[in-house]
């Protein structure tokens, strides 16, 4: 099954979207702190669809995008940003270091479903 | 500077609050997802919606509280330099006055930014691809 990684410094949020994914056929990991899901990636972690918050302390969802795409495994992994913002200079600059979309909270499931079904392309 | 202790300890009770707001709502959050998942229950729209309203009502304190932070060690400043000296006091107003300003604008931006599709209903519910 494709491996999906959620990281969310909001475990609520985290909550959410494991209630919306369960039924999916896909694993699912869950990160609070993005670095650590990086330090993950970096020792071997393959992740299919990465999907990330953009405010989280320590480091942000930006900075956790420009990491993985020093990571040879996931220079080119889709990667979604799940964020609060709608600011379309933020998009842009998410479209620029590499991005496959953009959803805002608080999301609607079954567009989620439908957007991990469409970058997986389990259909 | 009696007035501004006052608001100090005011302000102080307030963040105290919001913290254990933010707590006692994750808590709330997390013991209903428990039961939802432990009796895999499927969530409809505004189910998920709702749940989902807990990260924001966290993100929008967090920011008050960053706010009342930034205004409280502003106030601390200025009653320092009121006790050392009362003409770098009056100086200080001035100062205090912008950096007020200048949190307010940015507990705006933060309120804004953490509303996510809050108040903009109108809004298309699509995901951007790029």
């Amino acid at each position: 099954m494709p491996l999906v990684i959620f990281v969310d410094d909001s475990e609520t949020a985290l909550a959410s979207t494991r209630m919306v994914t369960n039924s999916m056929p896909i694993e699912v990991k869950q990160y609070t702190e993005a670095q650590v899901a990086l330090g993950e990636i970096q020792a071997g972690l393959t992740p299919d669809l990465i999907i990330t918050d953009l405010n989280m302390p320590v480091m942000n969802g930006f900075e956790f995008l420009e990491a993985l795409r020093k990571v040879p495994s996931t220079a080119r992994t889709p990667c979604l940003m799940l964020t609060t913002e709608t600011k379309a200079e933020l998009k842009q600059k998410g479209k620029a270091l590499g991005l496959t979309g953009w959803i805002v909270k608080p999301f609607n499931p079954a567009q989620l479903k439908q957007a991990i079904t469409r970058v997986l392309r389990l259909t | 500077m009696n007035m501004l202790s006052s608001i100090n300890e005011l302000l102080s009770h307030i963040k105290q609050v919001e913290e254990e707001t933010i707590q006692m709502s994750q808590d709330s959050m997390l013991m209903l997802s428990e039961f939802i998942e432990k009796n895999s229950i499927e969530l409809d729209e505004s189910a998920a919606k709702g749940l989902q309203y807990q990260d924001i009502i966290s993100q929008q304190l967090s920011a008050t509280i960053e706010a009342i932070d930034s205004v409280q060690k502003a106030i601390n400043i200025f009653e320092n330099a009121y006790d050392s000296d009362e003409q770098i006091a009056n100086d200080s107003i001035e100062k205090l006055h912008l950096k007020l300003s200048k949190t307010l604008q940015t507990a705006k931006n933060k309120r804004e930014a953490f509303s996510g599709k809050l108040g903009h209903e109108d809004e298309t519910d699509e995901i951007e691809f790029f």
